[in-house]
């Protein structure tokens, strides 16, 4: 379904993923683990056009995704949650995720996934008034992934869901994560908090300094002792 | 005439908001709105109050282009942006007045009759000018429209949520470039009526934006900066300042009153009146 390869981004000639290559399959979770400063943050900015890769190539469902505005990215199934977020600080709830639907003309049409974000994450239906900045960092991340939903992607990327989330709720979004794959959604998800990622993953990679390391069926990655000792702290 | 130094702030007062980028050629927008409106009474004795709707259309298209062609690029400064960023509105300011030098001359022009200038009429004994009496009618049914179109239809709520992070609404499939370019055809639009009522009432030459433009920077300034109310409520309270002085002082100082007022407001609460910054 989505196929990078051998990408190479860099900043101001720092280069900060190297030749990477990889592949999702549709219906699969597929996890991208690393340390930080690994790249893992760059590659999903180079998949969905917040970055322009210096070269290689990113093709989705056989269209060539490299050099595409971002805005049209998006508009061809891939919706990302960046690391930060990026939500609408004072507006609604509601406004936040009525802007997701931006894409699609009538109501029904526009409402549609409106159900199962409501039944991944009832607390947003509960706070449709509030402004997205009052939320707590894990309702905000509910919000970010509710917002992405509302695109209705085939693709959807999260940048480190578990970032500054208290750890009851990692958990609710990691189980939110395995029902948006079960709802027909393909799912890359890049983390730092590997134990939890390989839980869910079918597959994974494993970047170090922007360049792939290793890659198999998690429970491989999950059993391989150099993980275990470098990674998961067994 | 408070409603309409709002109209003209607000144009400005938009696009400060949405994008953080001070139009210094505001008031040449006006100007170009004022010639506009005259050329269309001149040549083809359209009255300004019809042409209205014209000169606005015609100011958005020239807006969204000034965005597309020019402001645009001034944006993709890496260093000192902000600087970048002046010195392109206030060159095309200066470009737009030499040219308006060259072509229309520097003659001063108005619009001798119209189906509003030089009319009053008596409200219970007060006699109130005609122009300014539908300029004030348009202005108020121009912010009604604006406030509606913002907080009630999808492409206003693509304005706000570009005006909160323009970097994330390509994540929702937004083009920032559209609503950006569409932000300043909105806000020359918005001065372009401004100016083609005022062409009635106005003498029109190359340099008439300059001071409109001065009133126009208290006004957002006064209003708070980037809020679309702020400058309505600004415009209305730089008018009744100005009428005010104009009574106890000689009328020629009339605007020391105006900069007054903005220098109290400015002392005691720098993010303007209704600022929220």
């Amino acid at each position: 379904m989505l196929s990078v390869r051998e990408v190479t981004t860099a900043y101001q000639g720092l280069v900060a993923i190297s030749a990477v290559s990889i592949e999702v399959e549709k219906g699969e979770i597929v996890c991208v683990a690393g340390a930080n400063g690994a790249g893992k943050s760059t590659l999903l900015k180079s998949i969905a056009g917040a970055e322009r890769p210096r070269s290689g190539t990113v093709t989705f469902d056989g269209k060539r995704l490299d050099g595409m505005a971002q805005h049209h990215i998006t508009a061809t199934g891939i919706a990302y949650v960046p690391e930060n977020r990026r939500l609408f600080p004072r507006l609604s709830v509601r406004d936040n995720l009525r802007l997701g639907s931006y894409l699609y003309r009538g109501e029904a049409n526009r409402e549609q996934p409106l159900d199962l974000v409501f039944t991944l994450f009832p607390r947003l239906q509960e706070r449709l008034e509030q402004r997205a900045e009052t939320l707590s960092g894990g309702e905000q991340q509910m919000l970010a992934i509710g917002r992405a939903l509302m695109t209705r992607p085939r693709l959807l990327m999260l940048d480190e869901p578990s970032q500054g989330i208290m750890p009851k709720l990692v958990d609710e979004i990691f189980q939110a994560v395995k029902r948006i794959r079960d709802a027909g959604m393909t799912v890359l998800i890049v983390e730092q908090r590997m134990a939890e990622c390989l839980e869910i993953a079918d597959r994974a990679y494993i970047l170090q300094t922007g360049r792939v390391l290793m890659q198999g069926a998690a429970s491989e990655i999950k059993g391989n002792p150099d993980v275990r000792k470098a990674y998961l702290g067994l | 005439m408070g409603l309409l130094y709002g109209l003209i702030a607000v144009g400005l007062a938009l696009i400060f908001g949405l994008m953080d980028v001070t139009n210094f050629a505001h008031g040449e927008f006006l100007m170009l709105a004022m010639y506009l409106s005259f050329f269309l009474f001149a040549f083809f004795a359209i009255d300004p109050l019809l042409s209205a709707p014209l000169v606005a259309a015609a100011l958005f298209v020239f807006g969204a282009v000034i965005y597309l062609l020019i402001v645009r690029f001034a944006m993709r400064a890496k260093a000192n942006a902000g600087m970048v960023q002046i010195f392109t509105t206030f060159g095309l300011a200066i470009v737009m007045r030499g040219l308006a030098q060259f072509f229309f001359t520097p003659d001063y022009r108005s619009i001798p009759q119209s189906w509003l200038g030089g009319k009053t009429i008596s409200v219970a004994g007060i006699f109130l000018p005609e122009p300014q009496l539908v300029g004030a009618l348009v202005s108020i049914l121009a912010f009604v429209g604006l406030y509606f179109f913002i907080h009630r239809t999808d492409f206003g709520r693509a304005i706000e949520a570009t005006r909160e992070d323009p970097g994330a609404v390509a994540l929702v499939g937004i083009d920032k470039n559209r609503v950006f370019a569409f932000g300043w055809g909105l806000g020359a639009a918005l001065v372009g009526l401004a100016g083609a009522i005022m062409a009635v009432f106005f003498y029109i030459y190359p340099d008439v934006g300059a001071s409109f433009a001065l009133i126009a920077y208290v006004t957002v300034a006064l209003g708070g900066f980037g809020s679309v109310f702020g400058a309505f409520a600004g415009g209305i309270i730089v008018g009744l300042v100005e009428a005010v002085t104009a009574l106890v002082l000689p009328p020629s100082l009339k605007s020391v009153g105006i900069y007054a007022v903005y220098l109290l407001v400015v002392f005691i609460r720098p993010r303007g009146l209704f600022g929220s910054m």
